[in-house]
């Protein structure tokens, strides 16, 4: 049977791509080792979006081109058989129990508008698609709520076992917790800012499949839409029967918003290619097959069509109007990762998939609230405090898709400057307090040091003279990377930070002369 | 050293010690090395002088009983590949991880708290596949093992501790020499930093009494100074090659404030010059008198 064939395929692409997602993470050495980025270079709306609003080409495109030609070929094959977030989709949607099923009549037509108004934004260099692009959508939540979520429920239940250390149980659950670490838990447990929103929006998409089932595939999906319009006229079709006596058996367990019962008036373009009207039909009167081409034609109308187009052009230029954009306004913790484009067309890159920040090592890379403007929401930003950037680490720039962040060689990478360390002189404790520390010098991991000591003698409350080392930083050296941030053991509010000044994607945003 | 090796050295050392006058020259050896205070060997075979030297105290036998709990405690603070001097040699680690199971340990357990991050600096020190291949069980630092203990020092009343070194039956600490900016050098007593908790940055403020506390507390049976390469400037994370001086040096003993005066003189100067060996000797934690030491030198 051929659904079971689907089955099969969407268990498999799904297990695939959590596997990918859990090998999204440093094991130490340079490289991950796995083509863990694979299902975004297949997915025709973040290549085409990012080309778009870029204006530039794309190195992996080939892929998607690939999966165009499928859907040309097969239709929405990939919504059907492949996408994860239809399998998730697909599964909560079992549990809607619901007998009779009635798509809302003209509801699909929402996610065509939404392509266009994302696609005239892209043209006008607004990169919003990421945003609600399936596979960026799925790989964003998934890292920074749904498993850092799992990872805290699980350790908060195993460490509670263990620090009442009951004989025997605690072995035991010791010993599944070291396997579940092994296997499917993060190495640390990870924190994110906005979790709580993301993985609210996720749910509710989820949970709309209560409401009728894959919601999210038949009416909002943009590269449903995308993938739609290329299947509009795709070789694989399907035909009805004499057969047919119009029994309503095939509506019910569309996956799609197709309408099947209505014979060669069915729409094409809404097919999942689930197959389970084939299946399911009494009359076996249902029938895929090549060349089989009858179907409606798409109705979206004209003016819901110029609607959206001009809801694009009009939402570009209001999100690039904020002062933020103009130098030396800009927030100045706003630290990109190493790697990343100057920041005009980082934001026309940047897709916020997530994965840079579901490898950073430090987990210092977190998602972006209103620094980078209403377009940079949930675009990767360093936060030195929570986690610095490791010298000698090159991650972020090997899972970036989209080649907003740059893959950078190591010998490259020691170059390139994220920001600039600045001391607080009315914290530092040999600078403020008469007290010894020299930690982040200590810590800070370029070749030549880029923090440096000043042996001085200072005077404590009694009169007696001390001498203590104050640090200072040498700006031709430092790199950015925070870890004297992160280090510094002046808690809360550090006596040594990093602004944004100085890095080196920028030509404007420059100290030294 | 392979099973085969030990059974030959077992043998001829047996038989050496049994025979009055015997001319083996290990006999020699073995008899100096029971007092002596110090080893330092030096030789081109980062294994080969690492076996010389613990030999040299005795053997490693001198150290380890049957069915002992080890725990060897290399530094792996930094993200740097050996070359650098920035971590403890793999290749004298993993011969001490051997060298303990040959004279019968039950497990040898090997960690350390990086400073960077752990996966990074257990992969790129080569100590990950070293420790591995020898058999010796390395792991991350859990962090629910480390727990507040009374150490009523100089410096730090008590602090967070790991607790699998405390419970050891044996501790081998096996430091990297190296350049350090407040420190001046770190050696063996403030390689114990990596058994602390906590916001452990704040022991600066007291570097030299805070370590002769944690030393008070965690009392290896055995130091290894790690001296085949030395870090001597932009300590203690290094990361330019000019920086790093190759000695083919392995300096043992079992005295925290020796072994340390002793590292002192690698880089030219005087135990009396660092801070944390005079707050050490005077707390009589050890000597740093290295001229009322006997010291052995081994060359191969």
């Amino acid at each position: 049977m051929l659904h079971k064939l689907r089955i099969a395929s969407q268990g498999l692409f799904l297990l695939i791509f959590l596997w990918l997602f859990l090998q999204t993470e440093s094991k130490g050495a340079d490289e991950l080792g796995y083509p863990v980025k694979i299902f975004l270079d297949a997915d025709p709306l973040a290549v085409l979006a990012t080309i778009l609003s870029s204006h530039n080409w794309y190195k992996t495109f080939y892929i998607a081109i690939l999966m165009v030609f499928i859907t040309v070929v097969l239709g929405r094959i990939f919504c059907g058989w492949v996408c994860p977030l239809g399998t998730l989709n697909n599964l909560v949607g079992s549990l809607n129990k619901k007998r009779r099923i009635v798509p809302k009549a003209g509801w699909y037509r929402f996610k065509y508008l939404i392509l266009l108004f994302l696609l005239t934004a892209s043209l006008l260099s607004l990169q919003v698609t990421g945003f609600i692009d399936p596979i960026s959508l799925l790989i964003r939540s998934l890292s920074l709520a749904v498993y850092p979520g799992l990872s805290y429920g699980l350790s908060v239940a195993f460490d509670t076992v263990y620090q009442i250390n009951v004989p025997f149980l605690t072995g035991v659950s010791e010993s599944i917790y070291t396997g579940l670490k092994k296997l499917l838990l993060p190495f640390q447990q990870p924190y994110f800012y906005q979790s709580f929103v993301i993985g609210v929006l996720f749910l509710l998409i989820l949970g709309a499949n209560l409401v009728e089932k894959r919601f999210w595939c038949k009416y909002l999906c943009p590269l449903g839409a995308l993938l739609g319009l290329l299947s509009r006229f795709a070789l694989l079709g399907r035909e009805v029967s004499e057969g047919c006596n119009s029994c309503g058996a095939c509506l019910n367990d569309c996956q799609g918003a197709a309408d099947p019962e209505k014979k060669e008036k069915w729409k094409k373009a809404e097919c999942l290619v689930c197959m389970n009207c084939d299946d399911i039909c009494p009359q076996e009167a249902v029938q895929f097959g090549f060349l089989k081409m009858k179907s409606a034609p798409m109705d979206l109308g004209k003016r819901r069509i110029v609607g959206s187009i001009l809801a694009g052009l009009v939402v570009a230029p209001l999100m690039h109007i904020s002062p933020i954009k103009r130098l030396g306004v800009s927030y100045p913790k706003l630290i990109r990762p190493p790697g990343a484009l100057d920041e005009k067309q980082f934001l026309t890159k940047c897709i916020k998939c997530g994965e840079c920040m579901k490898v950073c090592i430090t987990n210092g890379l977190q998602p972006a609230f209103l620094e980078g403007g209403i377009e940079g929401i949930w675009s990767p930003v360093l936060v030195p405090q929570v986690g610095y950037c490791e010298y000698r680490c090159t991650l972020c720039g090997q899972v970036c898709p989209t080649g907003a962040i740059q893959k950078l060689k190591l010998s490259e990478k020691s170059k390139v400057k994220i920001g600039t360390a600045m001391i607080d002189k009315g914290r530092c404790l040999p600078h403020a307090h008469a007290t010894p520390c020299i930690v982040c010098q200590e810590v800070c991991p370029t070749a030549k040091k880029a923090i440096w000591l000043e042996r001085t003698t200072v005077k404590k409350r009694n009169g007696e003279e001390l001498i203590v080392n104050q640090p200072h930083v040498d700006l031709e050296q430092c790199v950015g990377c925070g870890i004297c941030e992160a280090k510094c053991p002046v808690l809360g509010k550090p006596a040594i930070y990093v602004i944004n000044i100085g890095e080196s994607r920028s030509k404007d945003n420059q100290l030294l002369l | 050293m392979n099973r085969r090796d030990f059974l030959k050295t077992a043998v001829v050392t047996g038989i050496s010690l049994a025979v009055p006058g015997s001319e083996n020259p290990l006999t020699g050896i073995l008899e100096a090395a029971e007092t002596a205070d110090l080893a330092v060997a030096h030789g081109v075979s980062p294994a080969g002088i690492t076996k010389a030297a613990i030999d040299g105290l005795g053997g490693m036998r001198r150290f380890i009983s049957r069915g002992d709990v080890v725990v060897v405690k290399p530094n792996i603070g930094w993200d740097r590949t050996p070359e650098y001097a920035a971590t403890t040699n793999p290749e004298v680690v993993s011969t001490i991880v051997k060298l303990c199971y040959n004279a019968g340990a039950k497990k040898v357990k090997v960690f350390d708290r990086s400073v960077a991050d752990p996966r990074r600096t257990y992969k790129q020190s080569g100590l990950l596949d070293a420790v591995s291949s020898a058999g010796g069980d390395i792991s991350y630092v859990d962090e629910r093992k480390f727990r507040e203990m009374k150490l009523h020092g100089l410096a730090i009343s008590s602090w967070p501790i790991y607790t699998e070194v405390i419970e050891a039956d044996k501790i081998i600490n096996v430091p990297i020499a190296k350049n350090h900016g407040l420190s001046i050098l770190t050696l063996g007593m403030k390689n114990w930093m990596g058994m602390m908790g906590g916001s452990r940055g704040r022991i600066h403020q007291k570097i030299d009494k805070s370590l002769v506390d944690v030393s008070m507390l965690i009392k290896p049976n055995l130091i290894v100074l790690d001296a085949v390469r030395i870090l001597t400037a932009n300590g203690p994370q290094g990361g330019n090659l000019a920086d790093v001086r190759q000695l083919n040096t392995i300096v043992a003993g079992t005295d925290q404030v020796a072994v340390d005066a002793y590292g002192a003189t690698l880089f030219g100067l005087k135990g009396s010059d660092l801070g944390y060996v005079v707050a050490g000797h005077e707390a009589g934690l050890g000597s740093m008198n290295l001229t009322k030491l006997r010291i052995r030198k081994i060359n191969i």
